[in-house]
């Protein structure tokens, strides 16, 4: 039983082997999460597909009464006794006499083995008291498989996610290429032609607005850039908590004119670590005004710096008193576009996680709708300079 | 200052006439071209001062231009162009002896300023003639 990593298939033994051992007709398996009465799991063995397709044939009621008596109960009287759903199917199928058998798992989740026979029986207490401890080894490896299963999931979800961080950061390069060139176009003529017309007029109003503009999408598609990470950071020994200082002073004034309160808790532990500290201050900033523009009037930031994993990362967290985002916003928040606002680009935060990537880090969001927002940064510590290779390119020059 | 002999390579036709149109006006004799073949007959067969070119041409890397110029025709002044430029790729064209290097798009006074400060380095080796 305990070797199987899938509930699924932990339950095909339990109900075929219980079936078996007790020399019974036949045995099914059900378990229902009480918190959503939702039917969660189900497997049986030895029984007719005309029985099992009457519908669930042990309902939420008997489970619930089941468990709260936590003992196995015999039902010997199949015509009569109002725990058997479907009495005329079970006694065409065969059926004479069933055992109950109560799973526990957890607080919510309770189910039920339920072994039929084809006759009367006399259960002996050593037979029954067998069933017990199988029903509680089958549920201690039903937590074990579950267990795996999520986090098989959870990496699954992750694998899949970095993939497509990776595919869409390789299409905002190609993107990019793809829209210079005719940008280049634009800039070229329209930068030229604004020389040559009237100082005032309508054409040379059109023209400052169309070179104005596409000097806008030329940031825009630097922002893409840089989130496709093909901008190696420049590192230099900085300290992390005096980069989150130099973002607090940049945005001072907004915290004052929103009367937001910012308070901090950084670590005299951070020693100066190789990062690129513009990149760096520019994620800290990006994550500062997502706060802001997520607050009202009065919210409060908290900042707060320490080592983890035995000291070789920094870990920075983040914490607003903002409006929260729901779970769909919460898994595609670092895609490029992806935006929550109503005048936003959708690139900050998709540049903040390029950035991060690039420095070997992981930045994480956690947030519930009107709960606030908070993300953590994770950045490796370290304490020796880039290799030879490395520095020629950061230098930008041969 | 002399006006220069420079010659455009960019898959690009519009980029091609631009620089045409806003470099003429200064002056200087201009001449184009849209794949690196041609560019590098070109370049053997006139003396140009300057060539600006898109590294990212349909037939062939524009490195390989940057290469072949280093050893064939070291007096000509490079000045890169590309719409994706990353730090590795404009530090390859430098190794590779580019003058200098305009990410695009560029405004025509960005053009133009690069262009002169690649005029005084040609006067300044006395290679207009």
């Amino acid at each position: 039983m305990h070797a199987s990593t899938h509930v699924d298939e932990i339950l095909e033994v339990v109900v075929w082997k219980t079936t078996e051992l007790l020399d019974a007709k036949g045995a099914i398996f059900r378990i229902l999460n009480l918190k959503t009465e939702q039917l969660e799991l189900y497997a049986a063995h030895g029984l007719g597909k005309k029985y099992l397709e009457k519908g669930p044939v042990s309902s939420y009621r008997i489970i619930t009464e089941l468990c709260r008596q936590n003992e196995i109960i015999t039902i010997d009287d199949i015509m009569g006794d109002p725990r058997v759903q479907y009495p005329q199917e079970a006694w065409e199928e065969g059926v004479r006499m069933i055992l109950d058998i109560p799973l526990s798992l957890g607080n919510h989740v309770v189910g039920i083995l339920r072994v039929y026979f084809s006759e009367h029986r006399e259960i002996s207490k050593d037979k029954k008291d067998f069933m017990v401890a199988v029903a509680q080894q089958c549920s201690c490896a039903i937590d074990k498989a579950r267990l795996i299963e999520k986090q098989q999931s959870l990496y699954d979800k992750l694998v899949l996610h970095t993939a497509k961080m990776s595919a869409i950061g390789r299409m905002a390069a190609g993107i990019a290429h793809e829209i210079n060139n005719p940008l280049a176009g634009i800039l070229l003529y329209s930068s030229n032609m604004i020389k040559k017309v009237p100082e005032d007029g309508p054409l040379k109003e059109g023209l400052d607005i169309i070179v104005h503009e596409t000097i806008r999408c030329r940031g825009i598609i630097q922002e893409l850039l840089d989130f496709s990470r093909e901008r190696e950071p420049k590192k230099t020994l900085a300290n992390i908590n005096d980069i989150i200082g130099k973002a607090l002073n940049i945005l001072e004034n907004e915290f004052r004119i929103d009367h937001i309160s910012v308070e901090t808790d950084l670590s005299e532990e951070m020693v100066s670590s190789f990062l690129d500290e513009n990149q760096m201050e520019q994620v800290f900033v990006n994550l500062l005004i997502n706060a802001v523009e997520a607050m009202d009037e009065g919210g409060r930031i908290r900042i707060k710096t320490r080592l983890g994993s035995e000291g070789k990362c920094m870990k920075i967290e983040f914490e607003d008193t903002g409006c929260g985002l729901p779970k769909e916003a919460l898994d595609r928040i670092f895609e490029p576009f992806f935006t929550t606002k109503a005048k936003g680009t959708g690139l900050g935060l998709a540049v903040s996680y390029g950035i991060v990537q690039n420095h070997m880090g992981d930045i994480r969001a956690y947030s519930e709708p009107g709960k606030g927002a908070s993300f953590i940064v994770e950045i490796p510590l370290i304490q020796q300079p880039p290799s030879e290779e490395t520095k020629g390119f950061e230098n930008g020059a041969p | 200052m002399e006006p220069l002999k420079i010659l455009v390579i960019d898959d690009e036709q519009v980029i091609c006439s631009g620089c045409r149109m806003i470099l003429s006006e200064l002056g200087h004799t201009i001449d184009t071209c849209n794949t690196c073949k041609e560019g590098l007959d070109a370049i053997r067969k006139l003396d140009y001062h300057l060539v600006l070119l898109d590294i990212k041409l349909p037939d062939s890397d524009g490195m390989e231009i940057l290469k072949i110029v280093r050893v064939e025709k070291s007096e000509i002044h490079i000045i890169v162009m590309t719409g994706y430029a990353t730090i590795r790729s404009v530090v390859s064209a430098m190794r590779l002896g580019a003058f200098d290097y305009l990410p695009k798009p560029f405004t025509d006074e960005e053009l133009i300023a690069s262009v002169e400060k690649a005029m005084k380095n040609v006067a300044g080796s006395g290679k207009v003639q």
